[in-house]
């Protein structure tokens, strides 16, 4: 016990070391004129612009926009994909005749309709909205279809001999298998929803980080991005953590799979 | 429960019976009946279409050609009078044992406390008390098969349909399992449909065994009456010179049954 503990300590530590080398090289590197200030900033000046937004609180705004839109994104898309998959595995004819459009609607790059959304919508956050959604909507969607379908057959078979009326079923044995597979691809879908949205505001916003970090690119202030993409990174880890630990009070039943899952964040 | 049957009722009854799987005759013109009340094996080499039988009375298959009669009724979809064991891992795994072993009870409407107390009575009976709120996950593959039953047997089916239940389990946890089947049933008025390859299972818990010849398009060649004394006792009923009469006479038989399938297999 205190062995593995040690040994986690060592590897924690070990980490903070490794990140923190890394920004002091970093640092050292563009003082010493090896790495271009123009072109790379360095770590000093970032916390500073880090900072100074957090002190006049001009982040705040852009940062509780970026995660509403996000937020609305997986709620809308997470809804959709819910049904449409729900539907889909239960009906299977409606199955096979959308099979080839569902096909061609997932393979298009999402990132090209941003433009489109963006004249359709306009510049507030609905046109962000509207490309997270175009996003999460097929994650959870393949999900539920994969979680409703795959339903272990004997499971079914033993839930049927146990008297299970459709409906029951339904209740009791599909939903829970699908929502095993939603929560599963629950790091997929918010990383994809944040990735959506923040692209969608470098398109063309008023609000938001990816505005901030257009905004900061605009002018060639290289400090900007990287402390843009400082503050989205720190809240994508922190919204990555709250969501470990909703799945494992939802999937607990799965028999936690021990170890942090760190890898997996988003 | 259902009503009491007069003895030597039929609880099962199969004429000619055939089942095909595109192209393939699993089971063909297959004709039994089962004794309500009576514990009946069905022996064969393995792939002569026992599970399909039993899949069959149990209503998970419909038979190609052919009559069921459950308790003397045409059997049309699920056997609502039988409870089935499944080969295979079939508990729900986001229910805990108190979830899976009240499953019969909710699908039929009847929750609350009365229900409760049932599925904690039965929780006792088979040994697991304290592990109400596990998962199946948390437990060990005996354990899950105590908890399959009690599910099976917790609605207080007038059939019981057990398809090698304790297969996957080691010789002496095995030897356990079938005494507390032995035990419930002896309890019990149900009746049960046992399928095995394990012959020496066979006889030491059933009333009767019957030997399907080797598949494809197996039939019904021997049937046997086990008149070993009840209740018995698991742990010694192999060497009883009667059991090994019994054995070697069965034997005889499925030994050929076994040879054709090699031979067909080869």
């Amino acid at each position: 016990m205190s062995a593995a503990r040690s040994r986690h300590l060592r590897t924690v530590a070990g980490q903070f070391a490794l990140g923190i080398g890394a920004l002091l090289l970093w640092e050292w590197g563009s003082r010493s004129g090896v790495l271009d200030k123009f072109f790379f900033s360095r770590p000093s000046d970032v916390m500073a612009r880090v900072w100074q937004w957090i002190a006049t609180g001009s982040i705040w705004g852009h940062l509780s926009t970026t995660f509403v839109e996000a937020a609305l994104s997986l709620a809308i898309g997470g809804a959709c994909g819910v049904v449409a998959g729900f539907v889909l595995a239960r009906v299977p004819l409606l199955a096979a005749l959308l099979d080839p459009y569902i096909r061609i609607a997932n393979a298009l790059p999402r990132v090209v309709l941003a433009p489109v959304f963006l004249l359709w919508f306009g510049l507030g956050i609905w046109s962000k909205v509207a490309l997270g959604v175009t996003v999460v909507f097929f994650v959870v969607f393949f999900n539920t279809y994969r979680g409703v379908r795959d339903v272990d057959r004997v499971i079914l078979d033993n839930a049927r001999m146990l008297g299970a009326s459709e409906r029951q079923l339904i209740v009791h044995v599909l939903v829970p298998s699908a929502l095993t597979w939603i929560f599963s691809s629950l790091h997929v879908s918010v990383g994809l929803a944040i990735i959506a949205v923040v692209v969608a505001e470098y398109m063309g916003a008023a609000r938001g980080i990816g505005y901030l970090i257009a905004q900061a690119e605009g002018v060639f202030d290289t400090t900007g991005v990287f402390a843009g993409v400082t503050v989205l990174a720190l809240g994508v880890l922190l919204v990555g953590s709250g969501v470990n630990r909703l799945e494992r009070r939802l999937l607990g039943w799965k028999q936690a799979r021990t170890g942090s899952g760190s890898a997996e964040l988003v | 429960m259902g009503p009491p049957h007069p003895p030597l009722a039929r609880a099962v009854a199969l004429e000619h019976v055939s089942r095909q799987f595109s192209g393939y005759t699993a089971v063909e013109d297959i004709s039994f009946d089962v004794a309500a009340g009576h514990f009946v094996s069905l022996v064969g080499p393995s792939g002569c279409g026992k599970s399909t039988v039993l899949n069959i009375i149990a209503g998970l298959l419909a038979p190609s050609a052919g009559v069921v009669k459950v308790f003397e009724q045409p059997l049309a979809g699920i056997n609502r009078r039988a409870s089935y064991m499944f080969q295979d891992e079939a508990l729900l795994p986001w229910k805990t044992v108190l979830g899976n072993i009240q499953l019969g009870l909710t699908f039929r409407g009847r929750v609350g406390p009365d229900a409760l107390d049932q599925a904690r009575a039965w929780i006792d009976r088979v040994g697991l008390t304290g592990f109400a709120d596990r998962y199946p996950s948390q437990l060990s593959g005996g354990m899950r098969k105590r908890v399959a039953m009690a599910q099976a047997w917790i609605v207080q089916p007038d059939l019981i349909l057990m398809d090698e239940p304790f297969g996957a389990l080691d010789v002496h946890t095995r030897l356990r399992m079938e005494s507390e089947i032995l035990g419930i049933w002896g309890e019990s008025q149900s009746t049960v449909v046992f399928v095995t390859h394990d012959l020496e299972e066979a006889i030491s818990l059933s009333d009767e065994v019957l030997l399907l010849s080797a598949g494809p398009g197996s039939r019904v060649v021997g049937r046997y009456d086990v008149d070993l004394p009840r209740p018995r006792d698991l742990m010694d009923i192999k060497t009883e010179p009667r059991f090994h009469e019994l054995f070697r006479g069965i034997w005889s038989d499925l030994r050929q049954e076994v040879l054709k399938s090699h031979e067909r297999s080869a």
